[in-house]
């Protein structure tokens, strides 16, 4: 009778047995998405025999929001630095092993301890990029320099902006003189009516693939990220990119483990990886924003290097985006408002 | 005489039978019910209610504020154009879907059942990719653009992807098969005698139409304008996508809310706002379609 | 009242009506009778207007209406399927032309009032057609095609729904109706009962075309085709060659051999062969020889008791058959059974020859 009886348990323990061992060989990735190429994923499933299983989110906020709701178990995250400056701030993140890190020295200084993470403790920079302005000079004799440039009046209907409120509102702070960080009720109300007036000519709100109606000749200026602004270069060297001259607004994606991790090993791996001169150089091609691997770099073609967009030769101080807080529904009013009254 | 009056059957013990095997059938929906829409509305509600931190994350702390910011004048209004926008979409697959449905019903079977095919094949592909596909129709070096400059109609391309008329067209688009299929279902059994009865007595196309057909089909034409205006009224992809994201519409706020704004409570409170001025609002409908149809 | 100048209507390839010509007359009730297919359907929706003639003229109390809208035409139908509006009530069923007509609102209300009463459907007013009897159902039909005094009522197999005790009432009905009010009605039917029962005169249809118009009377008694003589009631369709035509009498042989003396001025002129048609109530059978111009020996093959009356199969010499019906009076008198030999006599007069397609 006992075996008998034991036989449904030892079933039992089997099936715990190697759901473990599955999920050693897994890696709940959460990412943006259209940012980590297909192939860079399967080469490290080949290497490594972990199987990743990549789930996308369109904005920080998103990511965030999904993050504290709980329902799965994120091994790494790629958060935007200001959202992992807030994760940092309230300890959801793990400490990095950099034992498990050979390849972290391959960093360009400058891309390590940033203002969200000053320790250096928690956060990996993926790429780096910048929010600029595409010119169609076919379409665009004057010169564009900034903003105001970008936003007169006689460009009305010809411009796509991506479809942020904080974007937005930088923009317009930098036309003022406002820190970009520094957002009150009182500096909004200062850029309302700036905003206002910009609102009146923008043609099109996209934040995921501004480049589009560039390439259709919907529009024939944009303000973008300096990726898409690389690839409309890479399409037609028509497409100009250019750091607006009141002031520049310049992002880094980082990788990090949240806590709750259970793969911790794996996402230590995967970060490795990532940081190969090679693999990192593979990730340019496909997705052409500001590489922060010195040695990956070295990997790249001139071509690729001499991208403006990709690649922009300023000595000018570009600035990050902070941590806001509840302050963030402020803008978002502020923008459904204007867009309600345009 | 010898078969039992039908009441009786409900006391003897068998009756219990078939109330148990309908609560069984049912359960499946039950259950789904009570997963998908009662308990997550359950969660709106609280969450309604609640505070949030900087993190965006929600904190248990009884507050109105949520309630009272939905009837800030900026959201009502995007409300109010939400509510134009699907008006408008409703009214206009009315006006092209009536006559569809009702040339259909009129067609020998084997017609009937082909049309009707082409009426739904559009939900073979995805519905964003239709979307992309009428974005590559309508923009300025588009499909229609180039049609009607070499046609010499117009003399510019044509300048209407990104426009509110574009969003239109889009929602036009995409609900127009749910204003047919239940029209078509009614007039597909509305007997054509019916209508030559009208015409007998006197009555003239308009005559015939108004009295007697459009009371006659007033079951599907219901349906229909229930099955567009109300998820046209929270669509935000297709007005996004076509309509270049320049006017929020409600669908939009509400989304912004839980992933970008990070106010999960606010968006939790329009949610609940804007489901029960559906739930008035059809209670009311329903009310009125019995008393004058008693 | 009614004109009707070589109207011919096609479906595709199927000519439903063939080039038919009738004149109806003010007042009267005429069935328009035949088998499903006959035309006799589309020839009444050609005159209600919902189908339009490929060929020919319809006119109306004069006017020309062959192309008129149907909602244009002083005359009005009963569905046979009634076709009330769901929708509305008995009463809002019955104004609804009168509404269409825009009749003064006090002035239709003493209209409805009264054909309501007609009909006699007091007390339905407020129902719906779904809460009333099929019978009840048909009176709405009539009132409502009534009310707004047609000059024409066409009627589209209106009884034919209902069971055979209540459409027997309704044909006794339908024909006072007409009688009080004066309308000229046009029945359809495919029923030949019902189209004796209440016509004036009865059009019979076939493949589409008019074979014959003619009172009630004259169509039993004195068809013109075969198809007429076996479509309206039972008889007796014999075919026979022409042997001799000299003076009152016609001469003809039958198929098996025998020979009858027919009337003369029946025959038709130049034809050599015809059929003769005889009602199985006109051969007399008796057990004594019967005074008769045609008395033949006869073999009673199958006898049907049928209640009131006997149906018997007679057989002669050369194999011929006939049908005759017997009244069944009593059992005193002298019993005829299969089997027996019979006398059975035809009067000249009940020979009725009728033209063979």
């Amino acid at each position: 009778m006992k075996p008998i009886r034991l036989l449904p348990l030892l079933a039992i323990a089997a099936v715990f047995a190697t759901a473990a061992r599955a999920a050693d060989k897994e890696l709940n990735l959460y990412a943006w998405s259209e940012y980590i190429p297909q192939t860079v994923l399967d080469g490290f499933t080949k290497e490594t025999g972990i199987k990743v299983n990549y789930e996308t989110f369109s904005s920080g906020e998103e990511m965030l929001a999904k993050l504290l709701a709980g329902g799965t178990r994120y091994d790494l995250i790629q958060p935007p630095d200001y959202v992992a400056e807030a994760l940092i701030k309230n300890k959801l993140l793990v400490p990095l092993d950099y034992k498990k890190l050979p390849n972290f020295k391959n960093l360009l200084p400058e891309f390590t301890k940033m203002p969200h993470d000053p320790a250096q403790k928690f956060t990996v920079p993926y790429m780096a990029g910048t929010v600029g302005i595409v010119v169609n000079t076919e379409k665009i004799k004057e010169p564009v320099a900034g903003y105001k440039d970008l936003f007169s009046a006689r460009y009305k209907d010809r411009i796509v902006v991506l479809d942020d409120g904080r974007e937005l509102v930088v923009g317009a702070f930098y036309t003022q003189g406002i820190g970009l960080n520094d957002i009150t009720p009182a500096t909004l109300e200062k850029a309302r009516p700036i905003l206002t007036a910009w609102f009146k000519n923008i043609k099109l709100f996209d934040s995921d693939s501004p480049k589009t109606a560039l390439l259709n000749g919907d529009v024939d200026l944009g303000l973008v990220w300096s990726g898409e602004a690389a690839i409309l270069w890479n399409e037609n060297k028509k497409f100009h990119y250019v750091l607006p001259s009141e002031g520049v607004h310049m992002f880094v994606d980082v990788l990090a483990i949240p806590k709750g991790s259970r793969n911790q090993s794996a996402a230590h791996a995967f970060l490795d990886y990532l940081l190969r001169p090679d693999v990192s150089a593979l990730i340019s091609e496909e997705f052409p924003y500001t590489n922060p691997n010195g040695e990956a770099r070295k990997l790249l073609t001139p071509e690729q290097l001499a991208n403006p967009a990709s690649y922009p030769k300023t000595d000018r101080k570009l600035d990050t985006f902070r941590h806001l807080g509840t302050s963030g529904a402020l803008i978002d009013e502020l923008f459904t408002d204007l867009k309600n009254t345009k | 005489m010898q078969a039992l009056p039908s009441t009786s059957l409900t006391d003897s013990p068998h009756a219990l039978r078939p109330r148990v095997w309908g609560w069984v059938l049912l359960a499946p929906m039950l259950a789904w019910l009570v997963l998908f829409v009662l308990v997550p509305m359950a969660i709106l509600l609280v969450y309604s209610f609640c505070t949030r931190d900087d993190l965006g994350r929600v904190v248990f702390e009884f507050t109105f504020e949520n309630y009272q910011r939905v009837f800030d004048p900026i959201y009502l209004r995007i409300l109010g154009r939400s509510i134009g926008y699907a008006a408008l979409t409703t009214g206009i697959c009315l006006l092209m879907g009536y006559p569809v449905a009702w040339f259909i019903a009129r067609q020998r079977e084997n017609v009937r059942n082909w049309l009707l095919l082409l009426v739904m094949i559009p939900f073979w592909t995805s519905f964003l990719i239709r979307t992309y596909a009428w974005m590559t129709i309508l923009k300025g070096n588009g499909l229609l653009s180039g049609l009607l400059l070499s046609a010499g109609v117009i003399p510019a391309p044509l300048e209407i992807l990104y426009t509110p008329a574009a969003a239109i067209i889009g929602l036009v688009y995409a609900y127009l098969p749910f204003m047919i299929l239940p029209i078509y279902g009614s007039a597909e059994k509305l007997d054509n005698a019916l209508v030559e009865a009208a015409h007998d007595l006197g009555a003239g196309p308009v005559r015939a139409f108004s009295e007697v057909i459009v009371p006659l089909t007033w079951p599907g034409i219901a349906a229909g304008i229930l099955l567009v205006f109300v998820p046209a009224i929270g669509m935000f992809a297709i007005t996004d996508l076509m309509g270049g994201a320049r006017v929020p519409m409600i669908g939009n706020v509400i989304h912004n809310q839980f992933i970008k704004a990070g106010n999960q409570p606010f968006g939790a409170a329009l949610g609940i706002i804007f489901t029960l001025m559906f739930v008035v609002a059809y209670t009311l409908a329903q009310r009125r379609g019995r008393s004058s149809h008693p | 009242m009614i004109e009707i100048q070589g109207v011919t209507k096609r479906f595709g390839e199927f000519t439903a009506v063939n080039d038919v010509s009738l004149h109806i007359k003010a007042g009267e009730f005429i069935t328009l009778l035949g088998p499903s297919g006959c035309g006799k359907t589309t020839l009444l929706r050609m005159l209600s207007g919902f189908e339009t003639p490929d060929a020919g003229l319809i006119r109306i109390a004069g006017e020309d209406v062959t192309r008129l809208a149907p909602y244009r035409r002083n005359v009005n139908q009963v569905f046979q399927s009634y076709a009330l509006f769901p929708h509305m009530t008995v009463r809002e069923n019955i104004g609804f032309g009168l509404r269409m007509q825009k009749v003064a609102a006090a002035e239709s209300a003493r209209r409805i009032d009264e054909v309501v009463a007609l009909v006699a459907l007091q007390g339905f007013e407020d129902r719906k057609p779904g809460q009333l009897s099929g019978g009840q159902r048909q009176r709405v039909a009539l009132a409502r095609a009534i009310v707004p005094r047609p000059s024409v009522l066409l009627l589209d197999e209106p009884l034919s729904a209902l069971d055979a005790k209540l459409r027997g009432q309704m044909q006794l009905e339908l024909k006072r109706l007409q009688k009080h009010l004066g309308i000229t009605f046009v029945f359809v039917t495919h029923d030949q009962e019902e189209a004796l029962t209440m016509s004036d005169r009865i059009a019979v249809f076939n493949h589409g075309r008019l074979e014959q118009l003619g009172t009630t009377t004259e169509i039993y008694h004195q068809p013109r085709t075969a198809f007429v003589a076996d479509f309206i009631g039972e008889t007796n369709l014999l075919p026979a060659d022409l042997i001799d035509l000299t003076g009152a009498t016609a001469r003809v042989r039958l198929e098996g051999g025998l020979e009858l003396n027919v009337n003369a001025a029946q025959w038709p002129a130049g034809l050599r062969r015809a059929s003769i048609s005889i009602r199985p109530e006109k051969v007399h059978v008796s057990k004594q020889r019967v005074a008769c111009e045609n008395v033949f020996e006869a073999r009673v093959a199958v006898e049907l008791f049928q209640g009131v009356l006997d149906r018997l199969v007679l057989e002669f010499t050369g194999g011929t058959r006939l049908t005759a019906v017997v009244a069944n009076e009593s059992a005193l008198l002298e019993a005829i059974h299969e089997g027996d030999r019979v006398w059975c006599g035809l009067h000249a007069d009940d020979l009725v020859v009728v033209r063979t397609e």
